[in-house]
C-alpha cells in the first residue's frame, strides 16, 4: 500500500515541478533551461516570507507573482528575440539560470536555508500512516492539472494558445495578438514554476543550486510529453512509478537515473513520446 | 568578512610592536575550499587560523619570528587542490601546510607534499587510514566518532539498526565502520541504503526504513543539502526512531528547527564545552570578528589547535627544518578548546568525544562525554 502511495505521490511531485516547463514548451516551443532557477526563486520566496514572519502559505501567491513578473521581464528582454532560434534560446536560458543562481548566492549566501513546513505530521490512508504533505502534494498536482485543462479548454486565452500551437501564422493572420499571448503564457509558466518551488520546500533544502537536481528530470518528462498535460500526467505516473519500483527493489542509486534512461528509450522508439495519449 | 577569492592571498599579519629578532616570517600554507562544497565552512576555518596566528604573534611569535598565513583556494576538489598545493609548496615556499579540506583535495595534494617535503597537518575529520610520513591529523576518524553513538543507542535498548548514506567515500566509509561496530556489539543491521550525492528523492528508502522494523537509525550523508532533505522527508513521513546523524554539525542542527529535535550528534567539539580554554577561545573569537564571526565548529577548532601544535613542534625542534619538526610533531601537545591534543597515535590523535542531542529549541545538550577515545590502528607502518 505504501508502495502505491509512494508511486502516485512521486508522480504528483514530478508533475508539479514539470508543469511550468511544459506550459512554456507546449505553446512557445522554447525549452526554458532557466527552469531550475525559477524553482529556486520560488523556494527563496518561502525563505523571505518566513523572514518577514508571514504565514508560510502566503509564500504560494507571493512566489507566483514574483515568478510571473520576473518571467515577464525575461520574456520581453531575452526570450522574445529568440523564438525563431530555439537552440539559441536554450543557450540564453541556460545562461540566465546561471546568472539567477549567482545573484541568489550573492544576496542570500551559499548556505542552506530553512523554511517553516506547510503541513507536518502523518495521516492514516488505506491502512498505513503516510506523510500528510505528500498527500497534499497529490491534491495540489490534481488542482494544477485541472486548472490547466480549464485554462486551455474553457477560456479565450486557452483557445488562442491552442490556435498558436496548431498554426501560428494562421492565428496571427486571423487577428490574434500572438505577442501578448506568448508573454502571458511565459509568465504563467514561470509563475507556476516558482509556485512549485515553494511546494518543494517541505521536501528539500533551500540552497542556490537546489533547482538543478530537478531540471533534467522535468526536461526529460516534458520532451516525452510534448505539449499535452494529459501526456505529462501519464509520463509522470509511468516514469515516477518506475523510479520508485527500481529504488525499492533494485537500488536507489539506479532509481535516480530511471527517468532519464526511460525517457531516452521512449524517444528512441517513438519520437513523439507520449504526446499521442 | 570578505572571502579572498584569488588563488593565493597573502593575509596580512598583525605585528605586535614589531619586536621580532628576524623579519623573516614562518609561513603557514592554508589550502582550503573557499569555493565549492566546503565554501560554507571554510570562512570559519580561516577565521580560527587568523586568531591563532594573531595571538602567537602578539605573544612574541615563535623563536622570535612572526607567523604568517598564506591562504589558497582549493575549490574543494582534486584539480583545485593540485594547483593550490603546487603554488603554496613550490612558489610561496611555505614552511608547513595546515588545513581542513575534502578527502579528494587531501589525496590530490599528498603527492605534492611528499615531493616538496613539507609537514602537513590535516584538520578535518575524515574516513581514516590516510598515511604519509609528512601527514599528521588532529581530527577524528570513524573509530572515534561512531562507538559513542552506538554504545549510547545500545544502552537505550536498540538492537536493529538501519543505515542511510550518500554514495561517496566518506558516507560509505563511515557506515561500513558503523556496520562492523554494530555487529561486533551484538546488534543487527536490517538495512543499508545509499543515494547519489545530488539525489533529493528519499521516498523509497524511507518506505523501506519504515517497513524494516529498525529500532535506531544512523545516517551519514554529505553535509548541507542532502542531510536537510533526508531529515525533512523522514520527519514528514513520521519517522521518530532514535536518530544519529554522523554528518550534521551544531549550527545546521540549530537552523533546522523542529525537524532536528532528538537527533544525536557525535563530535570532538561543541560550543558548550565547559572549560576555561574554550571560554577564552570563544571570547577571543567574538572580540576579533564581532558581527562577522562564523560560529566555531568541529572543523574550525582543530585548525586553531593545529597552528599551536605546529608552534610547539618548532619550539621543541629549535628550528623550522621539516625533518626536525616532523620528529617533534607527535611528541608535543596543546591544551585548547577541545582539551589536550597530542598526535601521538600513528600520526593521529586520541580525542575526547562529545555525544550531543538536539533539543526542541535547537540547542545541543551534551548527553555523554567519552574521554580520550583512541583512533585505533590508522597507520601501523608509520
Amino acid at each position: 500500500m505504501t508502495l502505491l502511495l509512494d508511486i502516485v505521490t512521486t508522480a504528483a511531485i514530478l508533475f508539479i515541478v514539470s508543469a511550468g516547463l511544459l506550459a512554456i514548451f507546449g505553446v512557445l516551443e522554447i525549452v526554458n533551461f532557466a527552469h531550475g532557477a525559477w524553482l529556486t526563486v520560488g523556494a527563496y520566496c518561502a525563505v523571505v516570507a518566513g523572514g518577514l514572519g508571514l504565514n508560510p502559505w502566503l509564500a504560494l501567491p507571493m512566489a507566483f507573482v514574483t515568478g510571473a513578473v520576473l518571467g515577464g521581464v525575461t520574456e520581453r528582454l531575452i526570450v522574445r528575440p529568440l523564438y525563431a532560434r530555439p537552440l539559441d534560446a536554450i543557450l540564453a536560458t541556460w545562461g540566465l539560470g546561471i546568472v539567477i543562481g549567482q545573484l541568489i548566492t550573492l544576496w542570500f549566501g551559499r548556505d542552506v536555508h530553512f523554511t517553516e513546513n506547510l503541513l507536518s505530521g502523518t495521516i492514516h490512508v488505506l491502512g498505513t500512516s503516510y506523510s500528510l504533505y505528500r498527500i497534499f502534494a497529490l491534491a495540489a498536482a490534481v488542482v494544477i492539472g485541472l486548472g490547466f485543462a480549464f485554462l486551455l479548454e474553457g477560456t479565450r486565452l486557452g483557445l488562442s494558445a491552442r490556435a498558436i500551437i496548431m498554426n501560428e501564422s494562421l492565428a496571427r493572420a486571423l487577428g490574434l495578438d500572438t505577442t501578448r499571448i506568448r508573454l502571458v503564457t511565459f509568465m504563467i509558466g514561470t509563475g507556476l514554476t516558482a509556485l512549485a518551488g515553494v511546494l518543494l520546500t517541505p521536501l528539500t533544502s533551500v540552497d542556490p543550486t537546489m533547482g538543478v537536481a530537478w531540471l533534467i528530470g522535468s526536461f526529460m518528462l516534458v520532451m516525452v510529453a510534448g505539449s499535452s498535460f494529459g501526456a505529462l500526467a501519464v509520463a509522470c505516473l509511468v516514469f515516477g512509478g518506475a523510479q520508485v519500483l527500481v529504488s525499492t527493489f533494485i537500488s536507489p542509486i539506479l532509481g535516480g537515473i530511471t527517468v532519464a534512461v526511460l525517457s531516452a528509450l521512449v524517444l528512441r522508439i517513438s519520437s513523439k513520446g507520449f504526446a499521442r495519449v | 568578512m570578505k572571502i579572498p577569492s584569488l588563488l593565493a592571498t597573502v593575509t596580512s599579519v598583525m605585528l605586535a610592536g614589531g619586536a621580532f629578532a628576524s623579519d623573516d616570517p614562518i609561513r603557514i600554507g592554508v589550502p582550503v575550499g573557499l569555493s565549492g562544497a566546503n565554501s560554507v565552512v571554510a570562512p570559519s576555518v580561516v577565521q580560527s587560523a587568523e586568531l591563532a596566528v594573531e595571538q602567537i604573534n602578539a605573544a612574541g611569535g615563535v623563536l622570535g619570528r612572526p607567523m604568517e598565513l598564506v591562504i589558497a583556494d582549493d575549490a574543494s576538489g582534486a584539480a583545485g587542490a593540485q594547483k593550490a598545493f603546487d603554488s603554496l609548496v613550490f612558489q610561496k615556499e611555505v614552511d608547513v601546510l595546515i588545513s581542513m579540506e575534502t578527502s579528494a583535495a587531501r589525496n590530490a595534494g599528498l603527492p605534492i607534499v611528499s615531493r616538496g617535503q613539507v609537514p602537513y597537518i590535516y584538520t578535518s575529520f575524515y574516513e581514516g587510514r590516510s598515511c604519509n610520513p609528512y601527514l599528521f591529523v588532529n581530527a577524528w576518524v570513524p573509530e572515534q566518532q561512531v562507538p559513542p553513538i552506538v554504545d549510547y543507542l545500545n544502552a537505550e535498548g536498540a538492537k536493529k539498526y538501519f543505515l542511510i548514506g550518500s554514495d561517496y567515500s566518506f558516507g560509505r566509509g563511515m557506515l561500513e565502520f558503523a556496520r562492523s561496530y554494530v555487529e561486533s556489539t551484538g546488534g543487527e543491521i536490517v538495512g543499508e541504503e545509499y543515494l547519489p550525492m545530488d539525489g533529493s528523492d528519499w521516498t523509497a528508502i524511507i518506505s523501506k526504513l519504515k517497513a524494516s522494523g529498525a529500532e535506531a537509525l544512523i545516517t551519514s550523508t554529505a553535509g548541507g543539502a542532502p542531510n536537510v532533505t533526508l531529515t525533512k522527508q523522514m520527519r514528514g513521513a513520521g519517522v521518530d526512531l532514535p536518530y544519529a546523524n554522523l554528518a550534521v554539525d551544531e549550527g545546521t542542527a540549530k537552523n533546522m528547527g523542529a525537524d532536528a529535535a532528538g537527533i544525536l550528534i557525535s563530535a570532538s567539539y561543541v560550543t558548550g564545552i565547559d572549560s576555561a580554554e574554550n571560554k577564552a577561545f570563544l571570547d577571543a573569537m567574538k572580540a576579533k570578528f564581532g558581527d562577522d564571526l562564523r560560529t566555531p565548529n568541529d572543523l574550525s577548532v582543530p585548525q586553531y589547535e593545529a597552528v599551536y601544535l605546529y608552534k610547539a613542534a618548532i619550539e621543541k625542534a629549535g628550528c623550522t627544518d621539516a625533518r626536525a619538526v616532523l620528529d617533534a610533531l607527535d611528541e608535543v601537545s596543546f591544551t585548547g578548546p577541545r582539551g589536550t591534543i597530542q598526535m601521538s597515535k600513528q600520526h593521529h590523535a586520541p580525542l575526547t568525544m562529545y555525544l550531543g542531542q538536539v533539543q526542541d529549541d535547537g540547542s545541543v545538550k551534551v548527553v555523554g562525554t567519552f574521554k580520550d577515545v583512541d583512533p585505533g590502528e590508522q597507520c601501523p607502518k608509520l
